[in-house]
C-alpha cells in the first residue's frame, strides 16, 4: 500500500526504469565481471595473461627476530620488483607470498604447511632464525619444494641436516673461520673467545678454535654468555690473563652489549678486539658509537665502496636498498647482509628456474639439478660478488671481507676470495 | 564447579535418555565425525585438525589439575617438552625409528619431570604452587636451551617420523590420514581414561581437595599423596601430547618448554571450560581456528592476539564456565 505511488502513470518511467529485475542483475553482473577481467592487474599489462610464479617466504615479522625479518623482506621485495620489471622469469611474473613466523617454530611450521598446501607456492626463499629453518626443513623435503635459505647461519643446515631441496647461497661459520684465522694469528697468537652460549655461538666457537690452532695460534679460554643477557659484566669481568686478543661471537643487541661493556671494563684497550661481523652490523653501529673503534671483523657483506665492492652495480643496489630501508626505519640504516642475502637468494632461484625451464612444482627435480653447481657471477643480480653453489652440499662460498671499524665507518683491510674459504662438504648429493 | 547430576534424564523428543547414554551417544557422534574428517578435508586442514587434537590433549591433561584438583599449573610446558625430547631421543638413537619406543621414552621423560615437580610443589597451594611450577618449567627450559650437545640447544632436534607399526602385523609409513587417526585414537583413549579417573573415588577425592583441602585432610585423606598423583597423571598425559607433536612435526624445540606454552594451555582451559575435559579441547580448537581464520581474512600480519585477548576477557566476564560450560548449561535448561 505504501508503494502505491509506483503504479501511478507519472511514476512509471521513474520506477520501472530503475527497477531491479533478474535480467538486469544478470546483465550488469556479467558486465561487471567482464570489466574486472579486462581491468589490468599491476603485472598483467607487462605479462599478458601469464600466471605468476608464487614464491613463498617465511620471515620473522613479529617477535624476537622482527627487526631483522623486516630488513630481510626489503631484499626479497627488491629482487622481486627488479625481476618483474625486467620481464619476469621465463616470461612469467613473480609474486611473493610472505608469512610471519612470529619467531616461533610452532607457528612457522603451521604457516609453511599452509604455503605448501593451501597457497601452492612454486618455491620458497626465506628463513631467518636458525631454529625455525631447521624446524621447517622436513616441510620442504616432504613436499619436494626448493628451499633457498636466505639468512639462517646454522652450520648443520648444509651439513648434518642437509637435504636435496635446500640451498644456501651465502657463507657459514666454518668458511669464515678458515678465511679469518690467518689474520687473527697475525694479530696475536693467544686468543680468548666470548660467545653467545647457544648452538650458533658454540658451533662458531668450535670452528675458530680449530682454525686458529691450524694456523699456529691457540685459544686459551672461552666464556659463554647466555643469549639476551642484558648485563654481561659478571661474565666479562672474569676475562683476564695472558692472551693477545679477545674474540666475540654475538649478534643483534647482544653485540651492542658486548662491545659497550667490554669497553667500559677496559678489555678492548688491554687486548686486541676482533669478532664475528654480526657484532658490527650497520644497525648496531649507531648504538655502539666510538666504543667499537679498532674492532676487526669478518663479514660477507659490508656497506662500503672499496675494493671489489666499488662497482656500478653495487652502487645502484646500495642506493635502492638504502632508500627502501629508510621507509621502514626512519633512522636510515645502511643495507646489511640480511638485505643482500635475500636479494641474491631470489636471483639465484631465478637463474635456476630459467636454466631448468621450470614451470610447475613437477619440475622441481630439474630445478635442483640446475641449481647444483650453479655459478653466480658478480653483477646487478649478485652485487656481493661471484659465488658457486657447491653440488655436493648446496653450500656457496662467497668472498669474505675482513675490515676494521673506526669513526662509525668500515675500512676494508682484506678480501678473501671464496675459493680460499672452502671447507670439505659434510654431505654429498652428487654421489 | 558444576557438573550434570549423574542420574538426571535428558529429554530428547519423546525419548528420555540417561546421562550415561547421552554421554556415549555424544562421544560416538564426535568420534565418528573426527574419523570422517580427514576423508573430506583438504591436506592443510587435515593436518590442522590433527594439531588441534594434540594441543587439546595437552589442555585436557592440565584440566585434571586446574579443573578437578584446583591447582593452577604453569609447568605443563615442561611435561610437554620433556615428552617431546624423550620421543626425539628415541627416534634419533634407534634405527629404524620405532614409534612405540618413542612413546615409551617420551612418557618416561614426562613422568620423570612430573615426579620431580610434584615432589617439591605439591606441599604448596594456590599462587605458590603456580609460581613453583612456573619456575620448574623455566629451569627445564634453561637446561634444554644450553645443553646443546644433548638437546641441540636453541636449534632443537630434527628427526624422521617413525612408521606406524604393530609388531608382526602391520608396518607402513604414516600418511596425514593415518596419522590423524592415530592421534585421534590416542586422544580419545586419553579422554576416556581421564574421564574414568575423574568419576572414580580417586577423582572424587581430587574434587574434594579442590573444594576444601583442609576438610579433606581432616577426614583422613593423605592430600599431598593425592596431589602428587594428580600432578604425575597430568604430566604423563601432557608428555603424551608432546610425543604426538614430535611425531607429527618431526622436530623438538626448546620454545615448547618455555612458559608461554603453559600460558596457552591455561587460556585453552578458560576458553573451553574448566573442569569439563572436553572443554579444553574445544578451547584449543577455538583459539587455533580463530588465529588461522583471522590471518586468512585480514592478512598474515594481522595482530590476532588483540581480538583473541578481547574474546578471552569477554569469556571470563560473561562466560566464566567457558564455551562448553555455557553450552551445557544452555542444553540443561
Amino acid at each position: 500500500m505504501t508503494e502505491k505511488w509506483k503504479e501511478e502513470k507519472w511514476a512509471e518511467d521513474i520506477w520501472y526504469s530503475g527497477k531491479v529485475t533478474r535480467r538486469r542483475v544478470i546483465g550488469w553482473g556479467g558486465g561487471a565481471i567482464g570489466a574486472m577481467m579486462l581491468v589490468p592487474a599491476p603485472w598483467r599489462a607487462a605479462f599478458g595473461a601469464e600466471k605468476a610464479y608464487k614464491i613463498g617466504s617465511e620471515q620473522p615479522l613479529s617477535g624476537a627476530g622482527a627487526a631483522g625479518g623486516k630488513t630481510a623482506v626489503v631484499g626479497l621485495q627488491m629482487a622481486a620488483d627488479r625481476i618483474n620489471k625486467n620481464g619476469g622469469i621465463n616470461g612469467r611474473p613473480v609474486e611473493l607470498d610472505i608469512v610471519d613466523d612470529e619467531s616461533s617454530p610452532a607457528v612457522a611450521r603451521q604457516k609453511t604447511e599452509k604455503l605448501v598446501q593451501e597457497d601452492n607456492i612454486d618455491a620458497h626463499v626465506g628463513g631467518f632464525l636458525s631454529n625455525i629453518c631447521l624446524a621447517c626443513m622436513p616441510v620442504w623435503e616432504d613436499a619436494k619444494i626448493i628451499n633457498m635459505i636466505s639468512v639462517c647461519l646454522d652450520t648443520t643446515l648444509t651439513t648434518t641436516h642437509c637435504n636435496r631441496y635446500s640451498f644456501r647461497t651465502y657463507d657459514y661459520a666454518p668458511a669464515q673461520a678458515v678465511a679469518f684465522a690467518p689474520t687473527l694469528t697475525k694479530m696475536g697468537k693467544k686468543w680468548h673467545i666470548a660467545f653467545a652460549d647457544y648452538s650458533w655461538g658454540q658451533s662458531t666457537r668450535d670452528a675458530y678454535i680449530a682454525h686458529i690452532k691450524e694456523n699456529g695460534g691457540e685459544v686459551v679460554g672461552t666464556t659463554g654468555i647466555p643469549l639476551g643477557t642484558p648485563d654481561m659484566t659478571p661474565f666479562l669481568s672474569k676475562i683476564s690473563g695472558d692472551f693477545d686478543g679477545l674474540f666475540g661471537i654475538f649478534f643483534g643487541k647482544d653485540g651492542v652489549t658486548l662491545v659497550t661493556q667490554a669497553y667500559d671494563l677496559g678489555l678492548t684497550k688491554k687486548y686486541k678486539f676482533a669478532g664475528d661481523g654480526s657484532i658490527s652490523e650497520s644497525t648496531n653501529l649507531i648504538a655502539i658509537g666510538n666504543k667499537i673503534d679498532g674492532f676487526t671483523a669478518i663479514n660477507r657483506y659490508i656497506p662500503v665502496f672499496q675494493g671489489p665492492l666499488d662497482t656500478p652495480y653495487h652502487h645502484a643496489w646500495f642506493n635502492e636498498a638504502k632508500e627502501r630501508l629508510a621507509k621502514i626505519d626512519p633512522s636510515g640504516p645502511l643495507p646489511d647482509k640480511y638485505v643482500q642475502s635475500n636479494f641474491e637468494a631470489l636471483n639465484a632461484l631465478k637463474i635456476g628456474m630459467e636454466k631448468s625451464k621450470f614451470q610447475t612444482r613437477a619440475d622441481t627435480m630439474k630445478l635442483v639439478e640446475a641449481l647444483e653447481g650453479l655459478e653466480l657471477k658478480a653483477g646487478p643480480d649478485f652485487p656481493q660478488g661471484d659465488k658457486t653453489i657447491r653440488k655436493e652440499d648446496h653450500q656457496a662460498f662467497p668472498q669474505e671481507f675482513i675490515f676494521t671499524v673506526s669513526g662509525g665507518t668500515y675500512h676494508l683491510i682484506e678480501t678473501v676470495p671464496g675459493a680460499k674459504t672452502v671447507v670439505p662438504p659434510a654431505c654429498n648429493f652428487s654421489a | 564447579m558444576t557438573t550434570a547430576p549423574l542420574d538426571k534424564a535428558i529429554p530428547l523428543g519423546r525419548l528420555r535418555l540417561g546421562h550415561s547414554a547421552v554421554f556415549w551417544l555424544g562421544f560416538c557422534a564426535v568420534t565418528v565425525l573426527l574419523i570422517a574428517a580427514p576423508l573430506v578435508l583438504p591436506e592443510f586442514w587435515r593436518r590442522f585438525l590433527t594439531e588441534v587434537l594434540i594441543w587439546g590433549l595437552l589442555a585436557m591433561s592440565s584440566d585434571l589439575l586446574i579443573g578437578y584438583t584446583g591447582m593452577i599449573s604453569f609447568g605443563h610446558s615442561a611435561f610437554f617438552g620433556l615428552g617431546m625430547y624423550g620421543a626425539a631421543g628415541a627416534l634419533l638413537m634407534v634405527s629404524p625409528p620405532n614409534l612405540w619406543l618413542a612413546i615409551l621414552l617420551g612418557l618416561a621423560g614426562a613422568a620423570g619431570a612430573a615426579l620431580f615437580v610434584a615432589f617439591f610443589s605439591t606441599r604448596l597451594r594456590d599462587i605458590y604452587f603456580a609460581i613453583t611450577t612456573l619456575i620448574f618449567s623455566q629451569i627445564f627450559y634453561v637446561i634444554i636451551f644450553t645443553w646443546t650437545a644433548v638437546t641441540g640447544g636453541e636449534n632443537g632436534l630434527i628427526f624422521t617420523r617413525p612408521h606406524l607399526t604393530i609388531p608382526l602385523l602391520y608396518n607402513a609409513r604414516f600418511t596425514s590420514t593415518t596419522l590423524h587417526w592415530f592421534v585421534l585414537a590416542v586422544v580419545a583413549g586419553s579422554y576416556l581414561i581421564l574421564h574414568r579417573i575423574t568419576q572414580s573415588p580417586f577423582g572424587m577425592v581430587l574434587q574434594s581437595i579442590r573444594e576444601n583441602e583442609s576438610r579433606t585432610r581432616a577426614i583422613g585423606y593423605a592430600v599431598e599423596r593425592y596431589k602428587m598423583m594428580s600432578v604425575m597423571l597430568s604430566g604423563l598425559f601432557a608428555g603424551l601430547a608432546g610425543v604426538l607433536y614430535a611425531i607429527q612435526n618431526e622436530f623438538a624445540a626448546p620454545d615448547f618448554v618455555y612458559f608461554l606454552t603453559s600460558g596457552d594451555t591455561v587460556i585453552y582451559n578458560v576458553l573451553g571450560g574448566i573442569g569439563t575435559l572436553v572443554g579444553p579441547i574445544v578451547g584449543a580448537g577455538f583459539f587455533q581456528l580463530a588465529r588461522q581464520l583471522l590471518a586468512q581474512a585480514f592478512g598474515d600480519q594481522f595482530p590476532y592476539l588483540i581480538p583473541l585477548g578481547l574474546v578471552f576477557i569477554a569469556t571470563i566476564i560473561f562466560l566464566p564456565q567457558g564455551i562448553l560450560g555455557f553450552a551445557r548449561r544452555w542444553l540443561n535448561r
